[in-house]
């Protein structure tokens, strides 16, 4: 056993309401530069749609991620000797039109502009060239809520039945945010020609050295979910960085913490590093239990040992203990990873969505009667969908947890109601009391200290001759090319 | 007494200048800022035309490169290799072919430079004369290579023993005074692009992926563990 400790996020779709917040933070503290002006670290897509860049889901196009081809697990993309060869000219790389021309407005000209008949205007500008663009083709959320059309939803790879797209004016709609993964196998790292990406040991944050990148790209297609950026202006590569500055002082991401609906979890996991490539060879609808068997419970004492052993902290042990993210993820089997059959073993998970509220196929809005569990095909949102974002193509893992949502909801319905609680169906969707009760105050109440376990981290143990003189952890050297 | 001058500003000077700034800007550049190393890829903002510039341009360069170099390390493997008239004559014409797909390359992207609009900002003075002193020395090498016949076997004779005499510090003009002047401006040209590298984007030359090849797929950093990467 090889007891790891993770960050985890873990996100609440039923809560997301798309404001962006979560990207507005991000993008004002981390891509606000020269370079970076289409990078998204936080972004949020609507689903069903093509999202960020476009058809990332899509591994046929850029080859991303993982495939296990009977005992071992490759790079979809290619192997070492093909990585060497394709240096010069990386095949797969999406381009800038797979995201969007970044522009800008030209204010200035609404006060600089001589006098003449018209008012003046504020024309667009490429961010990129500095000239001006008569015709924006895309932008950021450019299919935010559908984008009154049908032809972004069409698009979406997880879309089995296309007819759906018809019944437009009924379809269901939901948003997902997302974050770099932060993954258990991260296809980015391992396709690095300069070995510029690792992952941090002590809490298993993926970042890119920025001193040792050299701009080979391979990572920005390897990464099957495209949170790996090339920065054209510094000629490196860039990613979300989990907020390390602030989890390693304890407070959480910044995305999380400006989340409005208050839809995501960070809490401490403890894995099992030495299974981690055993349990991606499974097939894909085993791997979202798969995923789960390699999370290691807390409170085992073996477990606490290996992990003593690995140097993990008692502080970081306190917090795995009351870990959010392990409730969600492991006890309650209600958090499912990301697209599990790229095979990253990603390390963000998220609660499946079932808004529409309860809504009955073909009568829509209508309330189910409490105390009964509606059928899984009665939902609103296809679970075949649902299934194929979250569960490997496996509708059962997904079910179960819808199934728990619901019977949380009628259990709760009736306790606010002072109505007779009904034990049994919680039973069945494999509830108790307790839980259903652990779960109600993190879905609703919990404040920022339930639904944030973040332990402190190496600054805290270095004494105090190592940390003299290392405060901030801004880059003040020179970036990217011609004058500063 | 032009050409000794102008064979000593090639032949001695300009060889020591371009190894001075090669070995003292070099480690100050890795040592000052890292931030900058980068090969500064373009791909992203324009890859259609890219692919005719950069493919033809390192498949055909690096194995001509490779080649000059062996001439240096083993200029005895080289001759009895040479001496067989009918792989003389293989090599020379795989040599010109690779030379003129290095040179279609450089080529297309000195224009892909001039006509993407994309490029606009990403284009800064260096990468102008780098890649007009590129073609330059591409073009004197297809030249050579074509008039003046076995190049590969007379570059063991007189250049080989002349970069020699220059790693012994007692530089020995006499080995190639008497060649005609492209040949000098294509020495001339590859001292320069040596003097240049550290200052520019062709420091990516310097970095040789092999860590890559024997590494672990997955690579950690331990703060706690000072031997730094541990699987």
């Amino acid at each position: 056993m090889d007891v790891r400790a993770q960050l985890v996020m873990v996100f609440n779709l039923d809560k997301c309401i798309g404001c962006h917040a979560c990207s507005l933070s991000c993008k004002n503290i981390w891509t606000d530069r020269k370079g970076a002006e289409y990078m998204w670290w936080n972004n949020v897509e609507t689903k069903p749609g093509v999202g960020y860049p476009k058809k990332w889901e899509d591994q046929e196009e850029f080859k991303g991620g993982w495939v296990a081809d009977g005992h071992n697990l490759r790079l979809k993309a290619m192997g070492k000797g093909p990585t060497l060869l394709s240096m010069f000219f990386q095949p797969n790389m999406p381009k800038l039109e797979d995201y969007y021309e970044p522009f800008d407005f030209d204010y200035g000209n609404l006060y600089g502009a001589k006098g003449g008949d018209d008012q003046p205007v504020a024309e667009a500008f490429s961010q990129i060239t500095g000239e001006k663009m008569a015709h924006i083709k895309a932008g950021p959320n450019w299919d935010d809520d559908l984008s009154g059309s049908q032809v972004y939803a069409a698009a979406d790879v997880n879309l089995e039945d296309k007819k759906i797209i018809e019944q437009y004016s009924t379809m269901f709609m939901q948003y997902l945010p997302r974050i770099c993964n932060h993954c258990a196998n991260p296809a980015c790292v391992a396709s690095c020609p300069s070995r510029a990406i690792y992952k941090r040991g002590e809490d298993g944050v993926v970042l890119v050295d920025q001193e040792v990148c050299k701009g080979w790209r391979f990572c920005t297609s390897a990464c099957p979910y495209k949170k790996v950026y090339f920065n054209w202006n510094s000629g490196k590569a860039e990613k979300c960085i989990f907020c390390f500055p602030r989890t390693e002082t304890g407070q959480c991401n910044a995305c999380a913490h400006s989340c409005v609906g208050r839809i995501r979890y960070v809490g401490v996991l403890l894995y099992d590093a030495e299974k981690v490539e055993q349990a991606l060879l499974k097939p894909d609808n085993q791997l979202v239990e798969a995923h789960r068997a390699v999370i290691l419970d807390p409170r085992d004492e073996a477990v606490r040992e290996g992990a003593r052993k690995n140097g993990v902290p008692e502080q970081w042990l306190e917090a795995a203990e009351k870990s959010p993210v392990y409730a969600l993820v492991k006890e309650f089997g209600l958090a499912l990873p990301l697209h599990p059959e790229f095979r990253t073993m990603p390390m963000a998970y998220y609660i499946p969505s079932l808004s529409p509220v309860l809504s009955a196929g073909g009568e829509l809005h209508q309330l189910v009667e409490h105390g009964t569990i509606p059928s899984r095909e009665a939902l609103r949102a296809p679970i075949g969908y649902l299934a194929s974002l979250f569960g490997g193509g496996n509708r059962d893992v997904v079910a179960a947890a819808l199934e728990k949502l619901i019977a949380l909801r009628i259990h709760m319905r009736a306790k606010n109601l002072d109505q007779p609680t009904d034990e049994a169906s919680l039973g069945k969707a494999g509830l108790d009391e307790a839980g259903a009760k652990r779960l109600y105050r993190l879905f609703t109440i919990g404040g920022y200290n339930e639904r944030n376990i973040i332990p402190p981290q190496q600054r805290e143990e270095l004494d105090s001759h190592t940390r003299k003189g290392a405060s901030g952890f801004g880059i003040l050297k020179k970036t990217g090319r011609g004058r500063r | 007494m032009l050409n000794t001058v102008l064979n000593t500003f090639i032949f001695v000077a300009l060889p020591y200048v371009a190894l001075a700034m090669l070995i003292v800007v070099t480690p100050y550049r890795y040592y000052s800022n890292r931030l900058t190393w980068s090969a500064y890829s373009t791909q992203f903002l324009e890859r259609k035309t890219l692919f005719w510039g950069a493919n033809p341009w390192h498949y055909g360069i690096i194995p001509i490169i490779l080649a000059h170099g062996l001439g240096v390390v083993a200029p005895g493997a080289m001759k009895s290799l040479l001496g067989n008239v009918e792989v003389l004559v293989f090599l020379e014409s795989v040599g010109l072919g690779l030379g003129l797909f290095a040179l279609f390359g450089c080529v297309v992207l000195l224009l892909r430079r001039v006509n993407a609009p994309m490029l606009k900002r990403v284009t800064y003075p260096a990468d102008w004369v780098l890649l007009i002193l590129l073609t330059f020395q591409t073009a004197t090498g297809v030249y050579i290579s074509l008039f003046m016949r076995w190049g590969s076997q007379w570059y063991l004779h007189t250049a080989v023993p002349y970069l020699y005499s220059l790693l012994y510090f007692n530089p020995k003009v006499e080995y190639l005074a008497d060649f005609p002047l492209i040949l000098k401006l294509h020495a001339a040209g590859a001292f320069l692009i040596v003097a240049l590298l550290p200052f520019t984007k062709l420091v990516h030359l310097l970095y040789w992926p092999l860590d890559f090849l024997k590494d672990p797929p997955i690579l950690y950093r331990w703060r706690s563990r000072p031997e730094g990467k541990v699987e």
